[in-house]
């Protein structure tokens, strides 16, 4: 075939190679990014099943019908009961108020449990839960009821041997709020027991996994049948939180990756440019031979599809083995195990390599069809070419892959827009060195001369060299200020002061005894809080019934029952936005109040134990939820509370050191709940790591994609360079001359580069310290030494790599073409 | 009448645009030329000959007057009708060889036939490059050939084609003139073998010599003699 037998030659050219290199580039990037992201994503959900134990949990106060479970069996998903209930249970020594899960033997559907011979033990994972007539018990409840294991302890008319030490059952942390001490039972011993009468306070719970289709088709079928008091929850709605802020990452780390990709597209439009520049002539013979243009066109849209097709294959293969590669690296910090990656997510990759194929390289291909047959005999016989259109391909190409990536119009109008105001300013910067450059080195009988008098002769080139490096020096800069200031202060911050462990239900009488006892062994412990459970009802005097008529559509606010609290100040963790904390009225916090649309001198109704009051809103607050310090969505008035009988929470500090003590400390409060978030903590840190760690990768992909830019538009001047160092070199200069002003041209971009880098990454680390990470401003001084010597250096090597022909080529030969 | 005719011009005129108004490079040219003649367009540089080189041949459509070539009115045909018409009648040979750099010579002298979806051109290319005294190079690549050789493989692409006229533009311009001699002997001796009409642009007297004719162009008109 005539295109694959022209199109092998050229790949030793240069111009083709680059092409290609920019669009596995491209298509690696993207793939890359986008599988990663994924596999992220599914881990978290993951995650979040596994504290649901299940995919899907349909919970409901009256038995669930047997047709649901039937139906999710039909319809291959698999299922497990759970029947939970507070229940007295019976030892030698006395008797004790537990809460009891009876589960049935596929319980749980996801993570195992954790259970342990050892009282207060770490406890090891297990999936096989009791046996029939066995208990598995909480340390806590064992030590009130004071049984090891072996002994016997009665369940209304059942008798149960204790045969282990529950530490963790994966799907009951969601009902911290009624906790009392636990115990597991097999389901098919509760009938024995006779405790379930009418009027018991009983949860059923249906739990269902499976594939993703067959649960989306479940939910369908369901959803319909949900009535009040049936609640459906999903690892989606139990995640939430981090989902958002992993398809927030997606969005970011793909716009990141958009540099990268338009930097491709900018290497694949030069190459293409010398490719067409150097094949025009070559067109215009072949169409003196007769070819049509039509003939024409479909040898260039063959060659195309060959790049295109070679360019995807090994874009998608570079792609998977880059996540495949970081997901290894990654796997230890992973609370679970990574899912493999979904073959679907690499459309995203091919689709970049068919858009930069498109709008970077079709328009200029299109040259080849459009050039006279004239051009045989004359050479500059006007050519009909439109370099507007080439641009707007261009740019729209970017803009649409954009919004792919997005999946909307506002973040790559807000990219597009600051690459406008970026490109502007570092231009300016630049064309004021460069001049700067120029004038203090007037002549050409130095290196320096020669080569800064370069810069400014292809001012236009340059200045855009000068763009691309100092952003991507810019943005490496800023990473490396985040990844060794930032963000490790942040992460040194949380293993030491952030409480890993929640207490709840804790009376006003044993507040100084749990003080003193976390004093006793040094456990850092936070603030008291009193607490008490009310429900928002009205606001701005309106009910919340009449606001939103949809359950779908209420906020976190109103939604439920939610924790209040009455307090001096906010307490650490959180500010007041606007307004005065005050003793008069409700301190809010500030996301929850923009959901609800209420603000200052707003009045909510809230229903405490029955009682309705109404407060006028006094100030907003935010909280950094990170802190882990107990905090809540709206603080009372104290007059407000004092009414109730409150519970009291905290939050403390527990090493594996001081955990033990504590515990056993503990047993002598067998009321309080305790709460271990430090798992939710790991996943935090995780999170971090694994952005920080996927934007260095992007950042590589970026820093390439640059490197191929460089080659590229050196290379379209590469014929100017060699006609100039051969003329040069015929007049007598040797090639320590040429050497020398080839060093000097490109040291200087990258020193130029390094500078503006420097300086636009220090400002953005400043803003970032104020706005984000709200630290004191502290000044970075290796960024300053970083920026310069590492933009010279990778500057000078690729630069003077690209255009070593320029010293190779014996003058006469280069004279003799010319 | 016209049928007998290689090529037929009458009043052929050229005007391009350009910033300071239209500007005629050709006026009223007309010409007769005979299947099997060969004829040399010689004059000044600037004179307008490769201009009507270029018209004449098809590349570029015309503004005035009316050209004939093989008896098909050149101004009722579009890119693709005159590319059809340059497959099916027409060779050039060209003054810097405007060899595909990619393509091996034999694959050069094949191309023209690949072109046109023949793929069977394989052995009429191989003669001819014999003729032309290249069967040792086939596989070699421009870049790995002389000036003299590349116009041979040139020479021998021109005539791969079963051209009937053969257009030419300062064919020995780029070579010494040992080449120069041996290439223009070349042309005129596989010129006369395949009986095709040959029109040459040329500054070298002895070369217009060679031909039957000669046309002088002298700024942008038509000076026969």
């Amino acid at each position: 075939m005539l295109a694959w037998k022209m199109l092998k030659r050229e790949f030793k050219s240069g111009d083709v190679m680059t092409l290609v290199i920019a669009l596995v580039l491209s298509v690696g990037t993207v793939t890359g990014i986008g599988l990663f992201v994924d596999r992220l994503q599914k881990s978290f959900e993951i995650g979040a099943a596994n504290l649901l134990a299940a995919d899907r949990v349909i919970s409901s106060d009256e038995p669930i019908v047997p047709l649901w479970q039937e139906q999710a069996l039909d319809q291959k998903l698999n299922t497990a009961n759970r029947v939970s209930f507070s229940s007295m249970l019976f030892s030698d020594a006395g008797l004790q108020l537990g809460q009891i899960s009876a589960v049935s033997a596929a319980y749980p559907l996801r993570d195992s449990y954790l259970a342990d011979t050892e009282l207060f033990g770490t406890g090891v994972k297990t999936n096989a839960g009791p046996k029939s007539g066995e208990i598995w018990l909480s340390s806590r409840l064992a030590s009130l009821l004071d049984v090891t294991l072996g002994a016997e302890v009665d369940v209304g008319e059942a008798t149960f041997t204790v045969t282990q030490y529950l530490v963790r059952d994966p799907g009951s942390t969601g009902s911290v709020f009624s906790i009392a001490p636990r115990a597991i039972i097999n389901l098919d011993d509760l009938a024995k027991t006779e405790v379930i009468i009418p009027g018991s306070r009983v949860r059923y719970h249906l739990l269902l996994s499976g594939e993703q289709q067959n649960l989306l088709d479940y939910d369908e079928w369901i959803t319909p049948k949900l009535t009040d008091g049936i609640r459906l929850r999903t690892p989606k709605q139990r995640g939430e939180r981090v989902g958002e802020t992993i398809s927030r990452a997606e969005s970011f780390l793909l716009l990141a990756g958009t540099l990268a990709v338009a930097l491709s597209g900018v290497a694949m439009a030069l190459a293409s440019s010398r490719y067409v520049k150097r094949h025009l002539i070559q067109f215009a013979v072949m169409k003196t031979m007769g070819a049509t243009p039509k003939r024409l066109t479909r040898l260039t849209l063959y060659q195309l599809t060959i790049l295109f097709l070679i360019g995807a294959v090994i874009g998608l293969l570079l792609g998977f083995l880059i996540q495949f590669v970081i997901g290894l690296l990654l796997q230890d910090l992973m609370a679970v195990e990574l899912p493999s990656p979904d073959i679907q997510k690499l459309w995203l990759g091919v689709a970049t390599g068919f858009v930069s194929l498109v709008a970077f390289c079709v328009p200029l291909m299109a040259r080849l069809i459009q050039v006279t047959p004239l051009s045989v005999l004359n050479p500059s016989a006007p050519f009909q070419g439109n370099a507007l259109f080439i641009y707007v391909a261009g740019l729209v190409g970017m803009y649409l892959l954009m919004f792919i990536y997005t999946g909307g119009f506002a973040l790559p109008s807000i990219m597009f827009l600051s690459i406008a105001i970026i490109a502007v300013v570092i231009s300016g910067l630049g064309y004021l060195l460069f001049r700067f450059g120029r004038a203090r080195t007037q002549g050409a009988t130095t290196g320096w001369q020669i080569g800064l008098a370069s810069l400014y002769r292809r001012l236009l080139s340059n200045l855009f060299q000068l763009l691309v490096f100092t952003v991507i020096l810019m943005l490496g800069l800023i990473l490396y200020g985040i990844q060794a200031n930032l963000i490790s202060d942040w992460q040194k911050q949380l293993p030491e002061n952030t409480p890993n462990h929640y207490l709840f239900n804790v009376l006003d009488d044993q507040v100084e005894g749990i003080s003193s006892l976390a004093n006793k062994y040094d456990i850092p412990i936070s603030n008291w809080y009193p607490m008490v459970r009310g429900r928002v009802i009205e606001i701005k005097g309106i009910g919340v019934k009449e606001i939103y008529p949809r359950r779908a559509d209420e906020p976190d606010l109103v939604e439920r029952e939610i924790n209040l609290t009455w307090a001096d100040d906010t307490g650490a963790g959180s500010h007041i936005l606007s307004g005065v904390f005050s003793s008069e009225g409700i301190s809010i916090e500030s996301q929850v109040a923009k959901e609800v649309n209420v603000t200052l001198g707003d009045e909510l109704t809230l229903d405490i134990g029955g009682i309705q009051q109404t407060y006028p809103i006094t100030s907003i607050r935010e909280v950094d939820w990170s802190s882990m310090q107990p905090n809540f969505y709206i603080i009372l008035p104290k007059a407000a509370l004092s009414q109730f009988s409150a519970n009291f929470v905290s939050s403390v500090f527990l090493t594996p050191a001081t955990a033990p003590n504590f515990y056993k400390g503990m047993a002598e409060y067998p009321t309080v709940s305790m709460l271990n978030v430090g798992d939710l903590l790991k996943q935090i840190q995780a999170i971090v790591n694994q952005l920080s760690n996927a934007l260095q990768l992007v950042l590589f992909f970026i820093l390439s994609a640059g490197a191929l830019v460089l080659v590229a538009s050196i290379r379209v001047t590469l014929d100017e360079r060699l006609e100039e160092g051969a003329i040069l070199r015929t007049l007598g200069a040797n090639k320590k001359l040429v050497r020398q002003a080839l060093l000097v041209e490109f040291g200087a971009l990258g020193f130029f580069a390094g500078c503006i880098a420097s300086l636009t990454a220090e400002i953005s680390l400043i803003a970032l310290q104020i706005v984000l990470f709200k630290q004191d401003v502290t000044l970075h001084p290796l960024i300053w030494v970083l920026g310069p010597v590492v933009g010279t250096i990778i500057v000078t090597i690729i630069g003077v790599f690209a255009s070593r022909a320029v010293l190779k080529v014996p003058p006469i030969k280069l004279l003799r073409a010319f | 009448m016209l049928k007998s005719e290689a090529l037929v011009t009458k009043d052929l005129g050229h005007t391009v645009k350009t910033s300071e108004g239209p500007l005629t490079i050709l006026k009223g040219i007309n010409l007769e030329i005979k299947q099997g003649e060969s004829v040399a367009i010689v004059g000044a540089s600037g004179s307008g000959k490769s201009t009507l080189l270029g018209l004449i041949a098809g590349l570029d459509q015309h503004t005035d007057g009316e050209i004939y070539l093989q008896g098909h009115a050149l101004s009722a045909l579009d890119e693709e009708g005159r590319a059809d018409l340059r497959a099916q009648y027409v060779g050039f040979v060209f003054q810097s060889f405007h060899l595909l750099p990619s393509l091996s010579a034999l694959e050069n002298v094949m191309l023209p036939a690949e072109l046109k979806g023949d793929t069977s051109a394989r052995e009429t290319a191989i003669e001819l490059l014999t003729k032309v005294g290249l069967d040792h190079r086939l596989n070699h690549y421009p870049r790995q050939l002389s000036g003299g050789e590349q116009q041979r493989v040139a020479i021998a692409r021109a005539f791969a084609s079963n051209a009937k006229i053969l257009f030419a533009d300062e064919p020995t311009g780029n070579l010494d003139s040992k080449n120069g001699v041996l290439i223009s002997d070349l042309l005129f001796s596989l010129n006369e073998d395949n009986g095709t009409t040959l029109i040459m642009v040329t500054h070298d007297a002895k070369l217009a010599e060679r031909c039957d004719r000669f046309v002088e162009i002298e700024a942008g008109e038509l000076k026969e003699s």
